[in-house]
């Protein structure tokens, strides 16, 4: 159980030491972030934003922050590591593999979580928006991650694999953006492209979240109606396909001989 | 004499995308006693890094088995890991974007040391053996190559592994860098009784450093003995041929492993005495290309020159006794040794 904590805590040090050192990039990473959702809410409103809407929007799309962070660290972040040597140095660790994963997820998830708290609270300051803190969202925030790391892993795993997955990482993060909800409610798509959306790690969970946050339904509601059993079903098995995905992909990656190559 | 590494029919087989399979390493047998310098020698491509790394667990073996202080890779694997450090080559091995106390520090906890205490002591240990703890907080990135070198060395060491792998550790070092990493990796064998397994292609470092040398060529053992022995048992087998004047390149490729050099005017070739011919052979040739002989003597071989004959040998052989390591007697030296 220390051993564990250690793991955790070390992983989140690395992190924010590595980030700290690119304080610039960090910065501008996080005005992009704010300007960009700015600029959408403006061209979809017509220049006329709607406060209630904006709340709406603002949620689908922090979480699609947390989005881009779990599929950039997974992706970029594993293929960095591969071409510095740091990745095998990592792998000779004699801590379980698992473990060392979920360390990274964790500190994955701390970094975006600060991120998150910064742009969204500097966002809501400067549009008059406001997205009401309710303990009984924590479980469905929960859930919406644990779904979109499970997704992650999957491209973790395929990254140690085949190296190149850098552009298809960048599709999915677009892709993530206009079809999680954020800007359009899924139900307002054709019904095609709403069957797609509702596969997606965050949308199921953006549905249930505005359910709980904005419109204060309780958790026994949702799941009476049925979405949060949806999103439970969901989350689970993206989690635990992409669990097994990512140890499969490395055990792979090491009968291959690539785990440290380029 | 207890050994730390033993390596039983260890075979690698990489399968590439068009379907064909390339035996990087061979049915490899091979025993490190602890506490020795072990060379592990080959050309690009003879099997070296593959071996080094199915040795730390980072590539999986087609067939056979790695042990470490008798624990199994496969196995056993987190007890093995324990029992190494690695550095490994044509790469950082560290976080160049933090200080090396950092790193110290975070590949400690890495490798499972969880006490505070024991983990910050070990590494200021490291740091002033290394003579980094006055830049302990400078970036990595901001280090010369051979002071980067320390630090990755150092984080191999952190958890004080009783095994260390060092692939290439000199590589891109200066001539002061590099004397300062083979005077600690003496000490490391001498000092505190690690067993040290190197790969280099400086072999004038292998033969001062190594107690025991394998010498590897297309994925299959050519060689394996005590450095000394090995030189020994080519002493027999080297001449020189000292030869008046300058000879054209053309005439020098007429003595197959020879290598020339110049001394006060004169041609100087240096080589293995191969392919059935004898001193006398080697006379009659110089004789009938119209050399100034001056003299043949016997020659203390180094290990580049061994190693030089043993690969064009091996290269030399037909790919079945290649590939059967079937021991090939060639003037008085086998194939496999």
């Amino acid at each position: 159980m220390a051993m564990t904590g250690t793991i955790l805590l070390n992983e989140t040090y690395k992190r924010f030491i590595l980030l700290w050192s690119y304080k610039f990039n960090v910065l501008t990473e996080m005005f992009m972030i704010g300007f960009l959702f700015i600029g959408i809410s403006f061209f979809i409103s017509g220049g006329k934003p709607d406060p209630e809407l904006m709340a709406s929007a603002l949620l689908g799309y922090l979480i699609w922050f947390f989005a881009v962070s779990a599929i950039s660290d997974m992706s970029w972040g594993i293929r960095e590591e591969t071409q510095t040597g740091t990745l095998e140095q990592m792998c000779m660790s004699p801590l379980p593999s698992g473990l060392l994963q979920a360390g990274r997820s964790v500190s994955s998830l701390i970094w975006s979580s600060t991120m998150v708290i910064l742009v969204g609270g500097i966002l809501m300051i400067l549009l008059g928006v406001r997205i009401p803190v309710r303990l009984s969202a924590l479980p469905v925030f929960a859930l919406t991650l644990a779904g979109l790391y499970g997704f992650a892993f999957i491209l973790g795993g395929a990254t140690l694999l085949f190296k190149q997955v850098q552009p298809l990482a960048n599709l999915l993060q677009n892709m993530l953006l206009f079809l999680n909800g954020s800007f359009l409610t899924v139900e307002q798509m054709p019904s095609w492209l709403e069957t797609v959306a509702r596969t997606l790690p965050t949308t199921q969970g953006i549905v249930v979240l505005r359910r709980v946050v904005l419109e204060g339904a309780s958790l026994a509601a949702v799941w009476q109606d049925g979405s949060l059993v949806w999103l439970t079903a969901h989350a689970a098995a993206y989690l635990l396909v992409g669990w097994f995905v990512f140890l499969w992909c490395e055990q792979e990656a090491r009968r291959r001989g690539v785990l440290g190559q380029y | 004499m207890k050994a730390a590494i033993e390596i039983e029919s260890l075979s690698k087989i990489y399968r590439r995308r068009n379907g064909d399979d390339i035996n990087a390493v061979s049915s490899l047998d091979l025993k490190v006693a602890a506490g020795q310098v072990f060379g592990f020698l080959g050309s690009n491509g003879a099997g070296k890094t593959t071996t080094i790394k199915m040795a730390c667990g980072l590539v999986l073996p087609t067939t056979g088995t790695v042990r470490l202080n008798g624990y199994d890779m496969r196995k056993q694997r987190g007890q093995a890991m324990r029992q190494i450090g690695a550095v490994l080559e044509g790469t950082r091995n560290v976080y160049w974007r933090m200080n090396a106390w950092q790193n110290l520090l975070y590949f400690g906890r890495l490798k499972g040391i969880s006490s505070g205490k024991r983990l910050k002591a070990r590494a200021e240990e490291l740091l002033r053996e290394l003579d980094l703890w006055a830049r302990r907080k400078d970036p990595v990135r901001e280090f010369s190559r051979g002071m980067q070198q320390k630090v990755a060395i150092a984080a191999a060491l952190i958890t004080d592994p009783p095994i260390v792998l060092l692939d290439e550790p000199t590589l891109g070092l200066d001539v002061q860098a590099s004397r300062t990493v083979q005077k600690w990796i003496t000490q490391l064998a001498k000092d505190r009784g690690k067993t040290v397994v190197l790969t280099t292609h400086q072999l004038d470092m292998a033969e001062t450093l190594c107690d025991r040398v394998a010498i590897m060529s297309q994925g299959q053992l050519l060689a394996h003995r005590p450095t000394n022995e090995l030189l020994d048992l080519f002493r027999q087998e080297f001449y020189q041929l000292r030869l008046r004047g300058t000879v054209a390149p053309e005439v020098v490729e007429r003595f197959s492993g020879f290598v020339a050099s110049q001394e006060n005017g004169h041609t100087v070739l240096s080589g293995a005495v191969s392919d059935g011919l004898s001193v006398f052979d080697l006379a009659e040739r110089a004789r009938l290309l119209g050399l100034d002989l001056i003299s043949i003597a016997p020659a203390a071989p180094n290990l580049e020159e061994i190693f030089v004959e043993l690969v064009e040998r091996a290269e030399q052989l037909p790919t079945q006794s290649a590939v059967t390591q079937r021991p090939v007697r060639v003037t008085g030296a086998v194939q496999k040794i």
